[in-house]
């Protein structure tokens, strides 16, 4: 698979594989105690996941390999380190302090202004967790419909509503809010919110797996909002932000979460193997089966990542990658748990662990519904088979 | 509205103690005041069951295992995993019940989710699922072959009955952790060859 990337993207690749090596001791305690994290700030896995998307004048040392210096503000080079870190510990990846997916949404939408204020603060001393709120508790997947309501308050606004499975929220210092100005599509803002900010509350929910991701719910009980929180909102139309501005996050983000998936998919047949080299008949060709589609999208999913660098954004083929990308981590975890023979799930912890991580890629950004309907628009137009 | 509805009384404690209780049931209809041991030496009964077991990870505290070299006999194991199957099936079902109900209050576009034709094909398959698995199971001449394969197409439908409850069904209050622990019943019951074997099967495709 080398071949098909540029020398810089390979260095990165292998640095980050050997930051990845280790993390699964880190990993099964943030199962345990999802604040476990805490404990694993020194981490080189956690410095790269601070400096992801940070741009490199803000870093004191950045990541520099060879001739070439990284801030991951590419999309491939974003997937890349992620998919590796999550060949590590899916889990641990998600837990880190820094950008995630705040970052994309601030440097697509936000003005100099608030991205440098934003930088500066992910670049600073102490580690800084932050949030991505678009899910409601009444409308997950109809994100247009959202109600959190941003309303006129003297010379600034008040936030009120809440949001539910957003990731980190709990322990995050800040983090972007999508509400409604407006009725419509056209009036919905992406807002940066402080979480010490009076009348934010933040409670995490306890779920079946992927305990890292660490999802949230948020109250916004007349939470204060200046105008220069409000992203773009003195630079660019109502019509290029908000809600555009969150799907443009997600699409952008969409090969990064496939590489999530497909990280824990190499990393669950890499231990199938480990544990059962001797596999022959009908359990070899399962695996050889797996591994084939597990190259096929990573090869695949470079190559949307690599397209969306190049400024091509195919939103039924991002949505097809993640789709796949998101079904094989699920299959191939309870193909691993047939292949390692009876009671594998209570003999193999770190396989119970990602048997139930793997569950969680259905929901992030968005369901295999959705998706699909993303992926049937692409067919209509005769955009996704060429 | 059913007993996995969000807006129900019950909680997921009370339905993952219902469910352990329905465990140790399938236990006694095979060895009556005991446990059923696995080929691969692996019994899972309630905490209240198996004292002296270890808490089954993530079993949500209300499961334990212990694992001991005699596995109980073929007539045991036999009645236990079609006990065991059938209480697969009716946890599915709830779950299946459930998530019609809270489909048809969440909206988009005005109209319930259950209107929407891809969440009824998911709907569908998942009850297909399981109107074949009960046909399956009445078949003359059960064999642990026979069992294997359907836990197999329950957990697929579980699968994507889970799916129809978005985030929710991934949540600890959600129906997420019930169905999960059939599947590790299933894993641990439910296979036809011995411990050191997994070449007989090609994995769960
Ligand atoms: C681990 C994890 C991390 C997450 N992190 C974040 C985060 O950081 N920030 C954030 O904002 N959210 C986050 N989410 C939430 C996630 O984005 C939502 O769960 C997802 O968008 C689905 O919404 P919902 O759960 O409300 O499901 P619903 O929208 O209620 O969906 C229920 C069912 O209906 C189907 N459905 C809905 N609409 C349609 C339609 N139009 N056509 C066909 N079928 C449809 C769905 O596919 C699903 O099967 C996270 C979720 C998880 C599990």
């Amino acid at each position: 698979m080398s071949e098909l990337l540029p020398e810089r993207a390979v260095l990165l690749r292998d640095h980050v594989r050997e930051a990845a090596a280790g993390l699964r001791d880190a990993g099964m305690e943030i199962d345990r105690d999802p604040t476990a994290v805490d404990r694993w700030l020194h981490l080189p896995a956690v410095a790269l996941m601070r400096g992801c998307t940070v741009p490199v004048e803000y870093v004191s040392s950045p990541l520099r390999i060879g001739p070439y210096t990284y801030d991951m503000s590419s999309c491939l080079e974003h997937t890349l380190t992620i998919e590796e870190l999550s060949y590590g510990d899916a889990g641990f990846m998600l837990a880190c302090p820094g950008p995630l997916m705040s970052g994309v949404a601030v440097g697509a939408l936000g003005d100099d202004k608030q991205r440098h204020a934003y930088y500066q603060r992910l670049a600073g001393p102490e580690p800084t967790w932050t949030f991505f709120g678009l899910t409601e508790p009444g409308k997950g997947s109809a994100a247009a419909e959202l109600e959190t309501a941003l309303t006129p308050d003297g010379d600034g606004f008040r936030l009120d509503g809440a949001k539910r499975y957003v990731g980190n929220a709990a322990f995050a210092q800040l983090g972007v809010v999508f509400c409604r100005r407006a009725p419509g599509p056209l009036g919905i803002e992406a807002v940066l919110v402080d979480t010490e900010t009076p009348g934010f509350r933040a409670e995490p929910i306890p779920t079946v797996g992927m305990r890292g991701a660490r999802i949230s719910a948020i109250t916004l009980d007349n939470v204060r909002v200046e105008r220069e929180q409000i992203l773009g909102y003195d630079t660019l139309k109502p019509s290029r932000r908000g809600l555009v501005g969150a799907i443009r996050t997600l699409q952008r983000f969409r090969p990064v979460l496939a590489g999530t998936a497909l990280g824990l998919t190499r990393a669950v047949l890499d231990h199938v193997r480990a544990e059962r080299p001797a596999l022959a008949g009908a359990a070899r060709q399962c695996l050889d089966d797996l591994q084939d589609r597990l190259d096929a999208a990573r090869w695949h999913n470079y190559a949307i990542a690599s397209a969306i660098d190049a400024g091509e954004v195919r939103a039924d083929r991002i949505a097809a990658v993640k789709t796949r990308a998101a079904e094989l981590a699920e299959r191939a975890t309870l193909a691993a748990a047939g292949l390692l023979g009876p009671g594998a799930l209570l003999r193999d912890p770190w396989l119970h662990k990602v048997y139930r991580d793997a569950r969680a890629f259905e929901f992030m950004e968005g369901t295999g519904h959705i998706q699909r309907l993303a992926v049937f628009q692409g067919v209509a137009k005769g955009t996704f088979l060429p | 509205m059913t007993a996995l509805d969000t807006g129900s009384p019950a909680t997921a404690a009370d339905r993952l103690a219902a469910f352990a209780g329905a465990l140790d049931d399938c236990h006694e209809r095979a060895v009556p005041g005991g446990v059923v041991v696995s080929p691969a030496g692996w019994a899972v009964a309630s905490v209240r069951r198996l004292g002296d077991g270890a808490p089954v990870p993530d079993g949500s505290g209300v499961l334990a295992a212990r694992h001991g070299p005699r596995a109980s006999d073929a007539a045991a194991l036999g009645t236990f995993r079609e006990a065991l199957l059938e209480l697969h099936r009716r946890t599915l079902r709830g779950v299946l019940d459930a998530a019609v109900a809270r489909l048809d209050r969440r909206e988009s576009e005005g109209v319930p989710l259950l209107g929407r034709q891809l969440v009824r094909g998911s709907v569908a398959d998942v009850a297909l699922a399981l109107s074949q698995a009960r046909d399956v199971l009445r078949l003359p001449r059960p064999t642990a072959g026979r069992h294997h394969r359907v836990h197999r197409e329950l957990v697929d439908a579980g699968r994507t009955a889970l799916k129809l409850y978005g985030a929710f069904g991934f949540t600890a209050e959600g129906p997420g952790g019930l169905l999960h622990l059939t599947e590790l019943l299933g894993d641990t019951y439910l296979y036809p060859e011995g411990p050191e074997d997994p070449e007989a099967e090609a994995g769960h495709e």
